[in-house]
C-alpha cells in the first residue's frame, strides 16, 4: 500500500518536473504568433516571417491563418477562450475597440506619429489611447482591364471619362460590341453588402458626421431608403450592371475565383472588386499588368459627390495581446511591427510581396502593383470616399443576403429597401 | 463507524474506476452546459470582460425572432427528408447486402466509406459536383435540370443538403440494419417460407417488425444528427443562396459569434436543446412500444 502511494507521488512529481522544464526550455526563443485574416497573402506573410526570423535572433514569428469563412473576430475570440491568444491579431476595423481591455497600449510607438491622416481613427479609444496598428490601406471600385477597354473605345481609354451611370452603360455597350463580356458581378454577400451597397452610405455626406447622422436615422427607422437619392442612384447603376452581367442567366452561381479569371484573361472588361484581388488577377494576367479603378457612379450628374471618387480606407489593424502574452512576447511583437514600418527590407516586403499599401508617411517604396498605383493616384488627387469599416458585425452577411436576393430577382427594389431598413432598425 | 468506512471504501473504488471519466464529463459537458444557461441570462458579447445580468429578456427576443423560427422550420423539413430517405436507402442496401449477392463484403465497406470522410471535405467535394460537374454535364447534354447550379436556387439547395446527408449517413445506418438482419432468428423466416409467405409479405409481416430495435437506434441517430448538422451545411451551401439554407445550428452560431450577440445565441442554443431532447425522447418512447418481444 505504502509503496503504491510513494509511486504515485513520484509519478506526479516527475510530471510536474517535466512540465516546468518544458516551460523553461521554451523561454530561450520568444514565440510571437500572428493571426492572419487576409487569406490571400498567407504565403507572402509566411515568407516575410521567415525572413524576419533569419534576420533576428531569439525570436520566432509564426503566421497562423484564420480559416476561410470565419471572421477574424470569431477566430480571435475562440483563441482567447482557449487561453491561446495570438500575440498579434489582425482584426477588422470595427472589432478593434472590442478588444480594448485585452490589447496593449501602443500610444508611445514611433509609428503612431508617422501614420497617415485618419488611419488611426478606428484604433484610438475615446481617451486617446492607440491600441491598433493600421496594416493595410485598401480601396474598391470597378477594376478595368485596360487592353479590353482600349479595344472597346478604339484608342486610349480615359478612366476620368466615366462619371455617370449613362457613361458606364455606354462603356458596357462598347465592350460588348467589341466581342467580349462587359462585366462580371461576383455574388458574394460581403462584396455586395459591405462594399457595393456601402457606396450608398458613404456618399450621403462628404464628412463623417454626416454619415454617422444617416446611420442613426437608419437605426431609428427614420431613413426612407426607397426615396433616398444616393440609394436610388446606386441601384440604377446596379440594374445596369445586372443587364450586362455575363452571368445574368445564373447570377448567384459565380464564385470569387471566377472574377479574376475572367478579368485577367480578358473575357470581361470590368469587375467590381478591390485591390486585394491583384495577386489573383496577376495569376491570369494577359494585359501586361495594366489595370485600374473606375468609380461607382450614383447618378447622371457628373459633379455629384461619389461619381469621381473611390472608397479608400484602412481595412485591417493589428492589435498586440497584453492579457495572455508574456512581457518578452509583447516586446518582440512591438519590434516586429516596427520592423514592418522602418526597416527597408520590411517595407519592400510589405509593399511589393504582400501587395499591401502601408498607412505610413515614411514608407516611400514604389508599388509595382497597378491597382495600388491607381489608388495612390486617387489619393493624390484627393478623390477618395470614406471606406465604411464601422458597419455592424453581421451587416455584410444579412444585408449581403438581401442584395443577393435582388441580384437574383427574388425581391424588387422596394423589397430590398425594406429589408435593409428592417436590419438597421432591429439592431440591438 | 463501520458503515462510514465501507462508504469511504466504496467511494474510493468508484473514484478509481469512474473518477477520471466523471471528471472529464463534468468539466467538458455538464459545467459548460450550466454556465451556458447562466450566460443566456446576460448581455455578454463574447469577448468583453464585463457584462450584465438581464434576466429572461434574451429568451423573449428569441421567441419573437422570425428568422430563428424560419430557420427552425427549415431544419425540421431537412430532418424529415433525411430521416425518411436515409432509413429507406439504408434498409434497402442492408437487405440487398445480406441476401448473399457477390462481393457483399466489399460493397458493404464501399457504402460505409462516405461516413469516414469528414463533413467539411464532403461538403467541398459535393460543392464542386453541384456547381461545376453537374452544370458542365447539363450544359453539354442540354439537360435543363442540371444546366444551372442547384446551389444557386433556394429550393434545390436544400435538396443538395439532403442528398449529401443521405449519401453520408446511409452507409452507417446500413451497418445497423445489417446487424439487425443478421441477428434475426432464421427459424422464424423458415417457418414463414414453409407457410408460403412471398417476399413482400415476409418483409412487411416478419422482417420489419423484428427489425424495430435497429430502426429505433438508427432513427434516433439520424434525428439527432439532422438537428445538429453544421459541417456539411457550412461547406456545401454556407447558408446560401441568400441565407435560405441556414439550418438551425448555423443560425445559432452566426448569432453568437458573427452578430456578436452571445447571450441571444446561447438562449437559442438552449431552446434548441430542449426541443431536440423532447423530439428524440418522444421518438424513442413511441418506437420502443413497436418492438416485438420474442
Amino acid at each position: 500500500m505504502k509503496k503504491a502511494r510513494l509511486l504515485t507521488l513520484a509519478l506526479c512529481l516527475m510530471l510536474m518536473f517535466s512540465l516546468s522544464s518544458a516551460l523553461g526550455f521554451a523561454q530561450t526563443t520568444v514565440h510571437v504568433t500572428v493571426l492572419n485574416s487576409k487569406g490571400e497573402i498567407q504565403t507572402q506573410l509566411e515568407e516575410i516571417a521567415e525572413h524576419y526570423n533569419r534576420a533576428t535572433s531569439g525570436v520566432k514569428v509564426e503566421i497562423v491563418p484564420c480559416p476561410v469563412g470565419q471572421s477574424p473576430f470569431e477566430r480571435t475570440m475562440a483563441m482567447y477562450s482557449a487561453g491561446n491568444a495570438p500575440t498579434i491579431a489582425m482584426l477588422d476595423p470595427a472589432d478593434v475597440v472590442r478588444f480594448q481591455d485585452k490589447a496593449l497600449d501602443l500610444t508611445a510607438e514611433q509609428w503612431v506619429r508617422d501614420a497617415i491622416e485618419r488611419s488611426l481613427d478606428r484604433s484610438t479609444l475615446p481617451n486617446g489611447r492607440v491600441i491598433g496598428f493600421p496594416f493595410t490601406v485598401e480601396a474598391y471600385g470597378f477594376i478595368y482591364n485596360k487592353q479590353v477597354v482600349d479595344k472597346a473605345v478604339g484608342g486610349k481609354f480615359d478612366p476620368m471619362s466615366i462619371k455617370t451611370t449613362a457613361d458606364l452603360e455606354a462603356l458596357f455597350r462598347k465592350i460588348e460590341s467589341s466581342g467580349t463580356g462587359a462585366l462580371v458581378i461576383s455574388p458574394m454577400d460581403w462584396s455586395l453588402g459591405a462594399h457595393f451597397l456601402a457606396v450608398s452610405y458613404t456618399t450621403q455626406s462628404a464628412n463623417s458626421s454626416g454619415i454617422d447622422e444617416f446611420f442613426s436615422k437608419l437605426r431609428d427607422g427614420k431613413a426612407n431608403l426607397a426615396a433616398n437619392r444616393q440609394f436610388i442612384g446606386l441601384m440604377d447603376t446596379f440594374d445596369t450592371m445586372k443587364k450586362y452581367n455575363v452571368d445574368k442567366n445564373d447570377p448567384l452561381s459565380g464564385t470569387y475565383d471566377r472574377g479574376p479569371e475572367l478579368l485577367g484573361e480578358g473575357k470581361v472588361g470590368i469587375w467590381f472588386m478591390g485591390n486585394w484581388a491583384w495577386p489573383n488577377i496577376n495569376e491570369f494576367d494577359t494585359a501586361n499588368g495594366q489595370y485600374g479603378f473606375l468609380p461607382v457612379p450614383i447618378s447622371n450628374n457628373p459633379d455629384d459627390y461619389g461619381n469621381s471618387q473611390i472608397p479608400v480606407g484602412v481595412t485591417k489593424y493589428f492589435i498586440v495581446d497584453a492579457e495572455q502574452s508574456t512581457e518578452a512576447q509583447q516586446k518582440e511583437a512591438r519590434n516586429f511591427l516596427n520592423w514592418l514600418v522602418y526597416d527597408e527590407k520590411g517595407q519592400e516586403y510589405v509593399v511589393n510581396q504582400a501587395n499591401v499599401i502601408p498607412a505610413f508617411k515614411n514608407v516611400t517604396v514604389e508599388p509595382k502593383d497597378p491597382l495600388a498605383k491607381s489608388i495612390l493616384e486617387y489619393v493624390m488627387n484627393g478623390k477618395t470616399l470614406e471606406f465604411m469599416t464601422q458597419l455592424p458585425a453581421d451587416h455584410w452577411s444579412v444585408v449581403g443576403a438581401s442584395m443577393q436576393k435582388y441580384l437574383a430577382g427574388a425581391i424588387d427594389r422596394n423589397g430590398l429597401a425594406d429589408e435593409i431598413e428592417a436590419y438597421w432598425s432591429n439592431l440591438q | 463507524m463501520d458503515t462510514a468506512k465501507s462508504f469511504l471504501k466504496k467511494l474510493r473504488t468508484f473514484l478509481i474506476f469512474a473518477g477520471p471519466t466523471t471528471f472529464v464529463f463534468l468539466s467538458v459537458v455538464i459545467f459548460p452546459f450550466i454556465f451556458g444557461i447562466y450566460l443566456s441570462l446576460t448581455n455578454w458579447d463574447g469577448i468583453a470582460s464585463a457584462y450584465r445580468f438581464i434576466g429572461f429578456s434574451n429568451y423573449l427576443t428569441v421567441f419573437q425572432d422570425q428568422f430563428f423560427w424560419n430557420s427552425f422550420l427549415l431544419t425540421v423539413r431537412y430532418v424529415l427528408y433525411t430521416v425518411v430517405f436515409v432509413n429507406l436507402v439504408a434498409f434497402a442496401l442492408a437487405y440487398l447486402l445480406t441476401s448473399g449477392i457477390k462481393g457483399e463484403k466489399v460493397l458493404r465497406a464501399g457504402f460505409f466509406v462516405p461516413n469516414l470522410i469528414g463533413g467539411i471535405i464532403l461538403g467541398l467535394i459535393w460543392h464542386f459536383v453541384f456547381s461545376r460537374a453537374l452544370v458542365f454535364l447539363g450544359k453539354s447534354l442540354n439537360l435543363e435540370l442540371f444546366s444551372y447550379s442547384w446551389l444557386a436556387n433556394p429550393q434545390k439547395a436544400l435538396w443538395t443538403l439532403v442528398i449529401v446527408s443521405v449519401w453520408q449517413y446511409s452507409g452507417y445506418m446500413m451497418l445497423i440494419h445489417i446487424a439487425g438482419l443478421v441477428n434475426m432468428p432464421k427459424e422464424v423466416i423458415e417457418a414463414a417460407l414453409i407457410d408460403g409467405a412471398n417476399d413482400g409479405q415476409r418483409i412487411i409481416r416478419i422482417i420489419l417488425p423484428l427489425m424495430a430495435p435497429s430502426f429505433v437506434v438508427s432513427m434516433f441517430l439520424t434525428l439527432q444528427r439532422g438537428f445538429m448538422v453544421y459541417d456539411v451545411n457550412l461547406a456545401l451551401t454556407n447558408g446560401g443562396p441568400f441565407r435560405s439554407t441556414e439550418l438551425i445550428s448555423m443560425h445559432v452560431y452566426k448569432k453568437a459569434f458573427l452578430a456578436q450577440e452571445y447571450g441571444i445565441g446561447q438562449s437559442q442554443a438552449f431552446i434548441l436543446f430542449v426541443m431536440v431532447a423532447a423530439i428524440t425522447l418522444t421518438q424513442v418512447y413511441f418506437s420502443k412500444k413497436l418492438e416485438v418481444e420474442m
